[in-house]
């Protein structure tokens, strides 16, 4: 904020208008790259499509100006509001494919800019560029130079604190949640492609106020300025001041903006510098180059960090209050990947109030059996059922909205959250906040935001994490890692969790913890589904447990039952049975 | 070429992925003309520690030592090259290749010309008629069971001194089982030392030399196959406190 | 008829690139944005040997095979090998392709250079066409090409390693293959092939720096088309595009060039996002 304060004053401290204009240049360029930062930083997709909306914004501007209206404020929304319309249609192809593809076609569209315009010559003047913009009004009044510095900068701290307020809430934790892995995010109930599509278009936002504000600088704006090369610096500004970062845009977009001007030849030498810019930003990549630069932006990024007020639970309290789980039926599914059937006809009941354990041999078809109760895989038969509920055949973020929630084989955290922000990623699908009431901070989202916090410390404290809460989540030890991710499946409030393989690489004193855990969760009435190969702890835990072997169910019963069934000694010591189940021992080769 | 000799020794490894630890402390030995049966249930470590021996994964403490030099940091496909050949679990050959391609990619770590190698192959077709008669057609096409023997056959194809199988019976018919094992035995007779991970403990114990029990990445019973029972075994699988 | 040469040439230098694009991609599954701009500093190289320094045209051939295929290892080592994340890889090649655009354009400028052709640059009539002798050796050579890569990957030992290190990197290691090596290999091989394509693709693009971009696009609409990692699909695919775009520009106007194979692209992806000549494989999670 203060820079920007020194912003504002800066035309008044006699600077020349060669230097304003470079700061305002420098501005849009930030602006620009904070829209992309949404994408390459956040949400972890490099689309590139941002010089193609920062165009739409300038044409627009500069048709509507000709048209006669050339109040600024009119001209910004609706500059903003063809970028959405860009952002939408262009994000929706690419998007459904991430990666290259999302990449490529962002980038085509960069290519296809000079051809629209010169398809719709008339009034764009195709190459030539659009001549006979009106300078600017403000509420009717012709805007003087310092005047539109000033709106220049206001317009930018003003994207620059919502932009500020996205990244801080709750959205913008889903955001990195999604960089992580998308798998994750659907498990907590963040709809993939909606969550893109929404980076992409909030970032398409900034990028056409850039252009309104580009058009009305010059009064020419022509396609000279919306190019491949143009698109290159934008990118070069975000990887040098770190994609993850809020402010470093407004670093990167300096550096480059200037160092475009100061360097002598750097017309010769731009694409060059560009392309180290990239180059080396890729390989260093963890959030930006510039070391000195870095470390301010990330005090500033520290600064944007809420201050929630709370006070730790004392561990006493952290007492599990009743929980309404609801019956998983699992019945008859079947699944076959090309040919090979890896479930068969198999059911699967996990009542509330119990445990149940799944075991079998590696290839058994266990996590199969969870992906599919998830809603990664479809079934090719059968049904999965809560309560009376069908589950089967809902995309993943929607089983997960339905209360099951899960752990994974190996923990899956996102960077550059701490322990109790990457918690509160599981509550995302329990009370919706919009994004706009992220942005104002309204007194629903501050109230949702306090019972994020509240409900993360009681879950943290539940698995024993209370003193980590600040900690770097992905720089906790494994364990501690798996017992986050018990966490974070129990803060949405699930009425069934899914523990995959969640003991293993666990120390004695944190199977100690876990088993409590599930005692507690258990008796609370919540339904409990453990995937494990520690056949102890499944003796321990479990009140039912099926076991699997080659696709279908081969037992289920009270461990009691289990641990006295040959049949189950014979699989766990590894005798091969045949199709009718007989005995097989002595059978080998003599 | 003595049968005896120490072929691959492994002290009080530790190994894992990352910063999880499967691996704490496993022991055994191979020697040549012998198979060592590395016994243990799911996720007690058993694959993890062939994927330390073979260079797949880094060996955080202890040691593997191959005709008596330590390996250390040696790359997995130099290990190949020495004569160590790993046959992974759950019949993993190149789907994409034909037959004939997957066996002539297992000569690849002699570094002989492909003329030369079409004669191991042939050699190979000697011993598994199966994959001489499917020789054009993609791996992908074929049983598990025939699968099982192509992943054989490639990893022969490097002229190996040590074989390392990982669970050959997994998801085969009993007669096949029976089949593999047969070979197995005489690949045994031909002067190879193998290393085998197997979930068909009666039919691995009855054709094996020593014995290896693994539980939660560590060596629990180890020795001469005839000094072992079935109920020892059971006990290590079942009982409890055997962890530490 | 003249219409279609063109087409089908101009097609022919998409599937070059898509060619490249897929041996990275076959051989350490990332995709080298590079490649198109190592194609235009082919261009230069072979203005630069038959044109400037007036050499032989097959010395020149060689001589930008070496070059182009030196940068290319040097780019595998810079922009590939140090990159930790998968993700970064494309901001690094791009980063490596921007950097060779902008030495093409330091030392050449931004104009145009028109590179002859060592088979003559008259035009000739072909299946009642006008054609220039380029465009005919242009298509011959990339289905020479292609005939002869596929041939290499299913009959010797260097292909077949690179196949199944394609299929499974760890299994082809568990074989003998040094994977690291074989695909920075791979990758410099697609540097050679560049500079000694410089020869057919120089005459028929000319040689200009800005070249990059819209042929690395293009020649992913290809590969799209064609199903990554599928050598004969960038046959199928650079004649789709190179006649759409021909056809395109002649039919309904020149801006609607770019915007056609964009539509191709997007309706592509929307359909059969693994290309329209591979077999889908089902997702694990």
């Amino acid at each position: 904020m203060g820079v920007g304060v020194v912003l504002l004053f800066m035309p008044f401290l006699g600077m020349s208008y060669g230097m304003t204009r470079q700061v305002m240049l420098s501005l849009m360029l930030a602006l620009i790259v904070s829209g992309l930062n949404l994408n390459l930083g956040y949400a972890g997709e490099l689309a590139m499509g941002h010089i193609a909306m920062y165009a739409a914004g300038a044409y627009t501007a500069g048709l509507i100006s000709k048209a006669g209206v050339t109040e600024i404020w009119i001209q910004l929304l609706a500059g903003a509001l063809v970028a959405l319309g860009v952002g939408l249609i262009s994000g929706i192809p690419g998007l459904r494919l991430g990666g290259w593809s999302l990449a490529m076609t962002s980038f085509f569209l960069i290519l296809l800019v000079p051809d629209i315009l010169s398809i719709f010559k008339e009034s764009t003047g195709g190459r030539n560029g659009l001549t006979g913009i009106v300078p600017p009004t403000l509420f009717g009044q012709l805007m003087s130079e310092k005047q539109y510095y000033l709106l220049v900068v206001v317009v930018t701290i003003v994207w620059f604190a919502c932009m500020r307020n996205i990244v801080v809430s709750r959205h913008g934790t889903a955001l990195r949640v999604l960089k992580q892995s998308p798998v994750l995010a659907s498990s907590v109930g963040i709809s993939v492609f909606r969550m893109k599509l929404t980076a992409y278009a909030l970032g398409s936002l900034p990028a056409g106020l850039a252009g309104v504000l580009f058009a009305n600088l010059d009064m020419y704006i022509s396609p000279e300025a919306f190019t491949f090369t143009v698109a290159m610096t934008v990118l070069a500004a975000s990887v040098f001041g770190g994609s993850a970062s809020i402010y470093g845009a407004l670093i990167g977009a300096a550096v480059l903006q200037f160092g475009m001007n100061q360097a002598t030849n750097f017309q010769e030498y731009g694409l060059i510098i560009t392309g180290l810019f990239l180059l080396s930003g890729g390989v260093l990549f963890s959030g930006g180059i510039a070391g000195l630069g870095q470390n301010l932006v990330r005090k500033l990024d520290k600064l944007a960090r809420e201050r929630v007020g709370s006070q730790l639970v004392p561990a006493a309290t952290a007492e599990v209050a009743p929980i309404q789980g609801a019956r998983l039926m699992v019945e008859s599914i079947s699944k076959s990947f090309g040919g090979n059937q890896a479930l068969s006809q198999v059911s699967v009941e996990a009542k509330p109030g119990a445990v149940t354990a799944i075991i079998g041999p590696n290839g058994s078809g266990k996590t199969t059996l969870l992906n599919m109760i998830s809603g990664y895989y479809s079934t090719d038969e059968g049904s999965i059922a809560l309560d009376t509920e069908e589950i089967h055949g809902l995309s993943s973020y929607r089983v997960a909205r339905a209360g099951v929630s899960r752990t994974f084989q190996t923990p899956n955290i996102p960077e550059k959250l701490s322990v109790i922000e990457a918690v509160e990623a599981g509550r995302y699908a329990t009370e919706r906040v919009s994004i706009l009431q992220a942005i104002l901070r309204t007194p629903k989202f501050k109230r949702i935001r306090r019972e994020d916090r509240l409900e993360a410390e009681r879950v943290l404290n539940l698995v024993g994490l209370g003193e980590q809460r600040d900690s770097d989540a992905d720089a906790l030890p494994l364990g501690n890692r798996r017992l986050l991710e018990v966490a974070r499946s129990l803060i949405g409030a699930p009425k069934v969790i899914l523990l995959d393989e969640v003991a293993s690489g666990l120390d004695e004193d944190e199977l100690d913890v876990l088993a409590d855990l599930v005692n507690r969760l258990r008796d609370a009435g919540l339904t409990v589904v453990i995937v494990e190969h520690n056949f102890q702890l499944v003796l321990r835990l479990a009140d039912e447990i099926y076991v699997l072997a080659q696709g279908t169910v081969m037992a289920h019963g009270t461990p009691a039952e289990i641990e006295r069934n040959p049949r189950v000694m014979e699989e766990y010591l590894g005798v091969i049975n045949d199709a009718d189940g007989s005995n097989l021992i002595g059978a080998g080769n003599d | 070429m003595t049968s005896g000799e120490l072929l691959l020794e492994v002290e009080h490894l530790q190994t894992g992925y990352g910063d999880l630890k499967v691996v704490r402390d496993v022991s055994l030995t191979v020697r040549r003309g012998e198979i060592t049966v590395l016994l243990g249930r799911n996720g007690a470590g058993k694959t993890t520690t062939l994927r330390a021996i073979t260079g797949l994964n880094k060996t955080y403490g202890g040691e593997v030592r191959y005709l008596g030099a330590k390996l250390g940091e040696v790359p997995a496909h130099r290990r190949v090259a020495r004569g160590m050949s790993y046959v992974q679990e759950g019949k993993r050959v190149f789907h994409e290749l034909t037959i004939e391609q997957n066996l002539l990619l297992g000569g690849f770590s002699t570094r002989l010309k492909k003329r030369a190698l079409l004669e191991a192959v042939s050699e190979i077709y000697e011993f598994f008629p199966i994959l001489g008669d499917k020789r054009a057609l993609p791996a992908a096409s074929m049983s598990g069971g025939q699968q099982q023997m192509l992943a054989i056959g490639q990893a022969l194809m490097a002229k190996p001194q040590l074989l390392i199988l990982d669970e050959p019976s997994q998801g085969l018919a009993p007669s096949i089982v029976k089949e593999v094992m047969e070979r197995v035995h005489a690949l045994k007779a031909m002067g190879l030392g193998i290393l085998l991970v197997e979930q068909a403990v009666q039919e691995s114990l009855e054709i094996s030399d020593e014995v290896s029990v693994v539980d939660m990445g560590r060596t629990i019973l180890a020795g001469p196959a005839s000094t072992i029972s079935l109920d020892q075994l059971q006990d290590a699988y079942f009982g409890v406190g055997t962890a530490s | 008829m003249t219409i279609i040469w063109s087409g089908m040439a101009i097609g022919a230098v998409y599937a070059l690139v898509a060619i490249g694009y897929n041996i990275v991609f076959l051989s350490q599954k990332t995709f080298n944005f590079a490649q198109a701009s190592l194609m235009m500093l082919g261009a230069f190289i072979t203005y630069l040997g038959i044109v400037v320094l007036g050499l032989h045209w097959w010395l020149v051939g060689i001589g930008a095979a070496i070059i182009i295929g030196a940068i290319a290892a040097l780019e595998e080592r810079i922009a590939i090998r140090p990159v930790k994340d998968m993700h970064n890889l494309l901001v690094t090649t791009l980063g490596a392709s921007i950097i060779l655009q902008g030495v093409a354009q330091l030392i050449w400028g931004g104009e145009p250079y028109r590179v002859p052709f060592f088979a003559g640059d008259g035009v000739v009539e072909v299946l009642g066409g006008n054609v220039y002798p380029v465009e005919i050796a242009l298509v011959l050579v990339v289905i020479l090409l292609v005939v002869a890569l596929t041939q290499f990957a299913k009959h010797s030992l260097v292909g077949i390693a690179l196949m199944g290190m394609s299929e499974n990197r760890e299994a082809a290691q568990l074989r003998g293959v040094d994977v690291r090596r074989f695909a920075f290999l791979a990758f410099a091989f697609t540097g050679v092939l560049a500079g000694a394509m410089g020869l057919f693709v120089g005459p028929k693009t000319y040689a200009v720096a800005t070249l990059g971009a819209s042929l690395a696009l293009k020649g992913f609409v290809v590969l799209a088309i064609g199903g990554f990692g599928s050598l004969s699909g960038t046959l199928a695919g650079g004649l789709i595009v190179g006649l759409a775009e021909a056809l395109a520009s002649r039919y309904i106007g020149a801006d609607f060039a770019n915007l056609s194979v964009f539509i191709i692209l997007v309706v592509i992806l929307m359909a059969k996002p693994t290309g329209l000549f591979t077999r889908r494989k089902e997702r694990t999670v």
